[in-house]
């Protein structure tokens, strides 16, 4: 089962909203100077974090389910974790959980 | 109505609705928030409550046929893997089988929601029925303070104030991080990080290939091959229809290895033989993921009680991995009956101050919760060691294979055998360290 198939049976907040605002801020400038181990892009389960051709780090918060993994995962304060806000935030709610 | 309640509670999970429901029972007027659109919404566990004490709160709770737990754990199995094999210990009894039940499967979205139903009851039944509230799609963005001591929550422009706040917002715990009680910043060291996977089964299927009779069911932890050579372990749980599957994942092991990525991890623990086998023609329903505290004492909250605040559930830290099982959801559980003693407590005496809402601490001390924490911290370093996760399932499955083996030639000893599997995985004397460990178990 590839990521985008287990994602795809997540249900999401506020999905496809315009101005839905994000929960998750990363200073990815840090990532890509000075980060030894760029430990998100292998550790988030939801695979936020990825890496390009050219080896920089992208972060997207649309898949986010909240989990907390990048908030430890990252030692190098690139990660600025708060919860969505309800109304006009992402994230999830668990169908099963 | 005045305008300040006895007592707010941030968070809708397990310590949250424990303690709500006991606000309840002592008739506290309270406020419980949950920011999720529903309790347990933003809630994920592996996941099997273990104890007895849900018949506390909810008396004869598996007579109704409508109760939000899944099944009752009748057969437990601990599993030992390398690439092809699996060595396992199994052990079923009808003793299990038999009220007050001591293990239940759950689905945290269901049983949290079903528990909220029934603390809406208790509030009815309160004196403050039209007083006391459940409010989900409540995002607490900070504790308000005033001369140090907790006072209230502000939820945006909104602000709610009480003579004491419990914290029950687990693992994440961003308010027991503002107030001081954790540091800003909590080290990989500490936790660990969850993938899981529910799969459905037409239900007699899953009775049949579980030999499961009524509402019993099976939990199966893994080591070994599960987790691939990161520190961590696997799990396998029956639901009414579903299965639970996943991996617990050390995450300071997982960045220092450098990859593979948790799912992929999932993806092979789930080809495993001896779990392709238990999971044939089931269908993935969901997906989820979420850190969970490893049960090291070194990463509980300096404290749990401060002026006007009392912490909870995993918020504390609190969970503890013995090698038995994972106990994280009754120590939520107690917690949180705990927490909201006390603030009964402190409400007679009118003092809200930290001296007074220290028998919370005294309480949690007292209780088999902190007893078996501090008991246990040997074991829960030895899982956390290479060795147990690494040689000693090899070696198992290694003895286990030659044992198991009948073919036409000469038949050697038992020992012979061991000492063969020893030597190739690990060492007599790497194994007496262990064993001598083990004795903490």
């Amino acid at each position: 089962m590839t990521i985008a198939e287990r994602l795809g049976t997540v249900s999401y907040r506020n999905q496809g909203r315009n101005d839905a605002s994000a929960h998750i801020h990363v200073d990815t400038d840090i990532c890509n100077s000075r980060c030894p181990h760029k430990g998100t892009t292998y550790m988030c389960p939801a695979n936020c974090y990825t890496v390009d051709a050219e080896g920089l780090v992208h972060f997207q918060v649309e898949d986010c389910i909240e989990c907390g993994t990048c908030m430890y995962a990252c030692d190098q304060g690139a990660v600025t974790w708060k919860y969505p806000d309800p109304e006009q935030g992402l994230g999830v709610t668990w169908n099963l959980g | 109505m005045e305008d300040k309640f006895d007592c707010i509670i941030v968070g809708g999970g397990i310590a949250g609705l424990s303690a709500a429901m006991v606000c309840a029972q002592n008739n506290l007027r309270f406020l419980l928030v949950e920011r999720g659109e529903f309790c347990g919404a933003k809630n994920v566990s592996g996941g099997v409550l273990w104890g007895t004490e849900l018949a506390r709160l909810v008396p004869d709770y598996w007579k109704a046929p409508d109760a939000g737990f899944e099944r009752f754990i009748r057969h437990r199995r601990l599993t030992f893997m390398d690439e092809q094999s699996a060595f396992s210990l199994d052990f079923k009894s009808d003793h299990f089988d038999q009220p007050p039940y001591a293990g239940i499967t759950v689905l945290r979205a269901k049983f949290d929601n079903w528990l909220a139903s029934k603390v809406e009851a208790a509030i009815e039944a309160s004196a403050f029925a039209d007083e006391s509230f459940l409010v989900p799609d409540v995002l607490v963005e900070e504790l308000l303070l005033e001369s140090g001591a907790v006072v209230g929550i502000r939820a945006g422009e909104e602000t709610f104030y009480a003579d004491c706040v419990i914290l029950a917002e687990g693992v994440n715990n961003l308010l027991t991080r503002q107030i001081g009680l954790q540091p800003e910043y909590v080290p990989a060291d500490y936790v660990a990080v969850g993938v899981k996977e529910v799969i459905r089964f037409d239900q007699k299927v899953l009775e049949d290939r579980f030999q499961l009779q009524d509402r019993s069911g099976l939990s199966n932890e893994f080591v070994g091959f599960a987790s691939q050579g990161v520190e961590g372990g696997g799990f396998l749980y029956t639901n009414l229809d579903t299965v639970s599957v996943g991996l617990v994942l050390g995450m300071k092991d997982l960045r220092e290895k450098g990859g593979p990525k948790p799912y992929d991890l999932l993806d092979t623990f789930k080809r495993h033989p001896a779990v392709a086998d238990m999971l044939r023609g089931g269908e993935s329903l969901e997906y989820a993921a979420h850190v969970v505290s490893t049960g090291d004492i070194r990463a509980l909250p300096k404290e749990v009680y401060a002026d006007g605040v009392l912490v909870t559930g995993e918020a504390a830290g609190l969970l503890l991995n013995s090698g038995k099982a994972i106990q994280g959801m009754d120590y939520a559980m107690h917690s949180g009956i705990l927490a909201a003693e006390a603030v009964a407590a402190a409400k007679q005496d009118e003092d809200f101050s930290a001296a007074s809402l220290k028998r919370y601490r005294d309480a949690l001390d007292a209780s088999y919760l902190m007893q078996d924490m501090r008991g246990f911290q040997d074991a829960v370093h030895l899982l956390h060691s290479p060795a147990m996760f690494q040689a000693v399932p090899n070696l198992f499955c290694d003895f286990g294979r030659q044992f198991f083996t009948i073919d036409n030639a000469p038949t050697r000893k038992a020992s012979a055998m061991l000492k063969d599997s020893i030597r190739k995985h690990s060492s007599f004397l790497e194994m007496m360290k262990l064993g001598f460990k083990a004795r903490k178990l």
